[in-house]
């Protein structure tokens, strides 16, 4: 946290928000709070993504991410505030074919035995697959080659590394061409050299002018290459702005490296 | 051909054999999805929960056969209240098994010993250890339709159920109703384990929904194949469990399980 003392006060800090008056607006939270017993883990946390922004979502380990991506996924109800997508609330609202997931953990029982193609299909169709219909074969093998995973047809899920998982399941989120994409922690379990595939796939998925996305990371290399926009959350929302306003700002301290600075628009500029 | 035909000479060999098979198809397709779910212990539970049921039967003073009817709505309220149990997310589901699983089998001991002294004897081996062999076409009719229901519920919701199973949370985001499912098969597991309680008894019975499963697990690559492989397992292992049973004189219920182990670990040879 070194130079802490030159740094402004997160308050002081600029923050630039989307404008909803000139953008169209995919996703909006709207004063969530919930809490577990006498623990408030959110509290009037409101925030919205317009369509194809790449929003990272960062925050000390407890700050309520995982809370907030289970109640935006319709799978925890909050306490008070609502969550829309499109405009639209409710159960409805939030399905497969809207919403693309990327869970952290796989919670999947070892010995199950699934291929690739079946966990991606299953997404597609909404049921496991006895068999892959022929108009399912392509697009599953579309969206596989998409992530660069395309050899991995046929493969036993278990059988894959964790670089290679995160691609399988990043393919089974996209194949309904959602409109929002939440990853939580896609990093989690990837070695290295994984990473880094892994990171430039995300930019890729970043760069475009219709697909939105929450990112949860604890990762700055991921953050500082992919995000759009940055929401700093710890119980509430701490600050909310362009990367360049946030990242390695001292009062942040999941990315209060100083040297931490946004890559996402090298690429664009070289 | 003698050691084939002289057993099916015997009318209660025909209907042993045609209940094993049903008895053994039947809880090998549920256990498919208990097993992957991480709960095979639910198995033993229910079953020991259906001892509870039977007993209070026979406390209300019905035939051991009639104690079905008093079983099947206790071991499924047993089940339900494990599935709500393991939903509120408070205890886990071995914790929410043991306690009730316990609680039940303590409850059929004391409606037992609660029973008036001039009532016939029970003949509690039969329950706990199964008698295939003393099964009658009432019996056989029941079930008959059990396996009829459950199959046509299974292969209507095998795909929900299956992706269920793989992952709850992705599959709710599917639009599979989780919850429903979750209870259904817990209802099911209940149903399926009570009628196989005469078959092969309190002890085993969940050998009959764990080692098929767990076999087919071992050898198959998708989950469409594992049903299959271990409802064909269920069948045959109680089919030549019966055969060497009637040949070696000894207990049915216990050589159909020896045999289902027998076949375990020769898949577990192959897979190593």
């Amino acid at each position: 946290m070194g130079g802490s003392a030159d740094w402004p006060t997160v308050s002081q800090t600029p923050q630039t928000q989307p404008n909803l008056e000139r953008e169209k607006c995919v996703f909006e939270a709207r004063n969530i709070s919930k809490a577990f017993g006498d623990l408030q883990v959110l509290q009037d946390v409101s925030f919205w993504i317009p369509e194809g922004e790449f929003l990272c979502l960062v925050g000390p380990n407890g700050a309520g991410k995982s809370t907030l991506l289970k109640i935006l996924l319709g799978l925890l109800e909050p306490d008070t505030g609502h969550v829309r997508v499109h405009g639209k609330g409710g159960r409805e609202a939030i399905d497969s074919h809207t919403v693309g997931y990327v869970p952290q953990r796989k919670h999947f029982h070892p010995s199950f035995p699934a291929r690739v193609e079946e966990l991606v299909a299953a997404n597609l169709r909404g049921r496991w697959p006895v068999r892959i219909r022929a108009g399912e074969k392509a697009k599953v093998e579309a969206v596989l080659e998409r992530v660069g995973a395309a050899e991995l047809w046929g493969k036993a899920i278990t059988d894959l590394s964790g670089g290679e998982m995160q691609r399988v399941f990043l393919a089974r989120a996209l194949v309904t061409e959602p409109t929002l994409l939440v990853l939580d922690e896609p990093e989690a379990g990837v070695d290295v050299m994984g990473r880094a595939e892994l990171i430039d796939m995300l930019y890729e998925v970043s760069c475009s002018d219709v697909l939105a996305a929450i990112l949860v990371s604890h990762h700055p290399e991921t953050i500082a290459r992919t995000a759009e926009r940055v929401l700093y959350l710890d119980g509430r929302v701490i600050a909310w702005g362009l990367p360049d306003e946030l990242l390695g700002h001292a009062y942040l301290p999941a990315i209060g490296d100083p040297r931490l600075k946004s890559t996402r628009y090298d690429d664009e500029q070289r | 051909m003698d050691w084939l035909t002289e057993p099916l000479s015997q009318a209660f060999m025909i209907r042993a054999m045609i209940c094993g098979a049903m008895v053994g198809g039947l809880c090998a397709a549920i256990g498919v999805f208990v097993v992957q779910r991480g709960m095979s212990f639910i198995g033993d539970g229910l079953a020991h929960a259906a001892f509870g049921g039977i007993a209070l039967g026979l406390l209300l003073d019905v035939s051991t056969n009639a104690a079905t009817w008093v079983a099947l709505p206790f071991t499924v309220l047993v089940a339900l209240g494990i599935g709500w149990v393991l939903r509120s997310g408070r205890l886990g589901g071995d914790v929410a098994t043991g306690v009730f699983f316990s609680v039940s089998f303590a409850l059929g001991v004391l409606f037992i010993g609660l029973r008036p002294p001039d009532r016939p004897m029970v003949n509690i081996e039969s329950i706990l250890f199964g008698s295939i062999l003393a099964i009658g076409e009432q019996d056989l009719i029941v079930v008959g339709i059990v396996a009829g229901v459950t199959t046509l519920v299974l292969l209507g919701t095998w795909t929900r159920l299956a992706y269920a199973t793989f992952d709850p949370a992705l599959a709710k985001l599917s639009g599979v109703p989780v919850a429903a499912l979750d209870y259904m098969l817990l209802a099911l597991t209940a149903v399926v384990i009570v009628v196989s309680v005469k078959t092969v008894g309190i002890v085993l019975v969940s050998s009959f929904i764990v080692i098929p499963a767990a076999t087919a697990g071992l050898l198959a690559r998708s989950l469409t194949r594992m049903t299959l492989g271990a409802v064909l397992m269920g069948v045959l292992g109680s089919a030549l469990g019966l055969f060497a049973s009637y040949h070696l004189n000894v207990a049915s219920g216990a050589t159909i399980i020896l045999t289902l182990g027998l076949g375990f670990l020769i898949a577990l040879a192959i897979k190593r």
